[in-house]
């Protein structure tokens, strides 16, 4: 067993490097196929983290009667946080919302009008930041229902076309990747198929001198695995090249994104070196099968 | 003169006997009623028998499409045969199962016309590869490859690639790898087809050491000068049938 696997690996090694010119055809088209997943896998991912971000801005703002307690406040605060659809609640306090109706005024250098006013015109309000834009609903009805809150802000024909937007854009999204799967996947074993191809004439002496068939396919696998590893990692190179010209130029496009590039930069890698092995071993069992079933 | 060393029904009614292997048994290949029919419906060979036994010398001759390399290739089982029953070393190729194929396999040295070497690998490299490729241990491989070179005469060229040999020693380089597995039988299909008469008889005399050895020795050519001088067993095809299997024979029919 270990001569086998010993064997298969030497073999794999010896016969990569001495078909030097189908390895580097077969692993430059899989840095290619790889390239254009992951770029594919990263524009997706950025498009979800856009898209989050745009949810997040949805937040459902209820006002408050000036004639609420304190004590009542809070416990509707305690009781709208409590509840699973909302992501964060915020109270705003009279005084509050006017000072920011000021700065919002001064930052748009207009003229503060507030200070001819006697008395402050402003509703408390509360603020909810909702986990999902789909549960508008019930949230809105949440608020509706309690005596202290004056009135809800009607947001539900924005908040249907948010909706709307990024169901749409989620699912190309998914379709699109895996479009692009299915094309480097042809791609990628038809190029291990050429390569092999290329050696059919070994084969066809292994076969004659008595090779049994896990002798004459798993050194191809190997191989083929060896591929993929190569082409993994030159396209992980690449990508890291790439990663913070780009991630800067991202950020000054789309301003602050919240995009997690920790978890971004490892999903790619993984997604990256499990699809350049997967398809370097299917393309090579696949191709070498073809000489073996007779 | 018609001598047909044909065997007693006897003999193949036992040789036949279904699904296990026939064991201290003196014929390296038995034939039985065996027709190939390809899927386009060519039949390439038609109700053949042949008994070789072992440390037979068999010229398999006949004109190109008359069935000498179907016949090879069943026996080697490449092909199965539509009808009949072909044994080797007294395995029934028939069935045996798929991972059996490879032992049996290594039983049989196979040389081509074209050699088929790696061409970059060299001699002995071309050698070991058939004994690499079957897992033997590889402590084994190094005393084993330098006893069929100097069997064959490439001792001195161990260490050179294929273009730098001349056609019969790259023929040579052949016969040592078909040899190398110790096998009982070794079929030759037109190993002098690539070469001029003085190398072809080179070949030849190495075939005939080989057999001395006791390996029986199955050879498909068009040589007829060779056939006719060697006076050994012929045996000659035609549109897939045997027309004629005489011993010490020529390559034409001689009445």
């Amino acid at each position: 067993m270990l001569t086998f696997v010993v064997f298969s690996f030497r073999r794999a090694w010896q016969g990569f490097w001495r078909n030097a010119l189908m390895s580097l055809a077969a692993t430059l088209t899989m840095v290619l196929m790889l390239l254009l997943l992951a770029g594919f896998f990263i524009l997706q991912n950025v498009l979800l983290a856009s898209l989050s971000y745009v949810e997040q801005k949805v937040e459902v703002v209820a006002y408050i009667e000036n004639t609420a307690t304190q004590g009542q406040v809070g416990e509707l605060v305690a009781k709208i946080d409590a509840m699973p659809e909302t992501a964060s609640v915020e109270f705003v306090s009279r005084d509050e919302a006017l000072r920011r109706f000021r700065e919002t005024q001064a930052a748009q250098g207009r003229e503060d009008l507030t200070k001819y006013l006697e008395a402050n015109p402003l509703y408390a309000s509360i603020n909810v930041k909702l986990t999902a834009p789909g549960d508008l609903d019930t949230v809105v009805a949440a608020l509706r229902d309690e005596p202290i809150v004056r009135n809800v802000l009607n947001i539900e024909a924005l908040v249907d076309r948010v909706v709307t937007v990024t169901t749409f854009v989620r699912t190309a999204g998914v379709a699109m990747v895996a479009i692009v799967g299915l094309i480097v996947l042809f791609i990628i074993v038809n190029t291990i198929r050429l390569a092999v191809v290329a050696r059919a004439e070994e084969i066809e002496i292994m076969r004659l001198v008595g090779a049994s068939d896990a002798f004459i396919r798993w050194p191809f696998v190997f191989e083929g695995a060896l591929v993929g590893l190569f082409g993994a990692l030159i396209t992980l190179g690449l990508l890291y090249a790439a990663a913070d010209p780009l991630s800067s130029a991202m950020v000054g496009f789309f301003n602050v994104l919240p995009l997690q590039f920790g978890s971004l930069a490892r999903d790619t890698a993984v997604i990256v070196t499990a699809t350049g092995l997967g398809l370097g071993v299917l393309g090579s069992w696949l191709s070498v099968r073809t000489y073996l079933i007779r | 003169m018609t001598v047909s060393p044909g065997p007693t029904p006897s003999l193949i009614d036992r040789l036949t006997g279904r699904g296990r292997p026939v064991r201290g048994d003196q014929n390296v290949v038995v034939l039985h009623d065996v027709t190939m029919r390809y899927p386009n419906g060519k039949e390439a060979l038609k109700d053949v028998d042949l008994v070789v036994p072992e440390g037979d010398f068999v010229f398999l001759v006949g004109p190109s499409g008359a069935g000498k390399s179907t016949l090879m290739k069943l026996l080697i089982r490449d092909l199965l045969a539509t009808h009949g029953d072909v044994l080797v070393d007294g395995h029934d190729l028939a069935r045996i199962p798929r991972r059996m194929v490879p032992r049996v396999r290594r039983k049989i040295g196979i040389v081509f016309q074209d050699f088929k070497l790696l061409p970059r690998k060299t001699v002995w490299e071309n050698v070991a590869f058939a004994l690499e490729v079957t897992g033997s241990p590889r402590r084994n491989i190094r005393p084993s490859v330098d006893r069929v070179l100097a069997l064959v005469g490439l001792t001195a060229q161990a260490d050179q690639v294929p273009t730098q040999l001349s056609g019969g020693e790259q023929q040579r380089t052949a016969i040592a790898r078909a040899l190398v597995h110790d096998p009982r039988l070794i079929i030759a299909d037109e190993p002098t087809g690539n070469l001029d008469p003085v190398i072809s008889w080179e070949i030849i005399q190495l075939l005939l050491r080989i057999n001395e050895l006791g390996v029986t020795i199955l050879m498909g050519t068009h040589d007829a000068e060779v056939v006719t001088a060697l006076r050994k067993r012929v045996v000659a095809l035609e549109d897939g049938r045997v027309i004629r299997d005489e011993t010490g024979a020529a390559y034409h029919r001689e009445d």
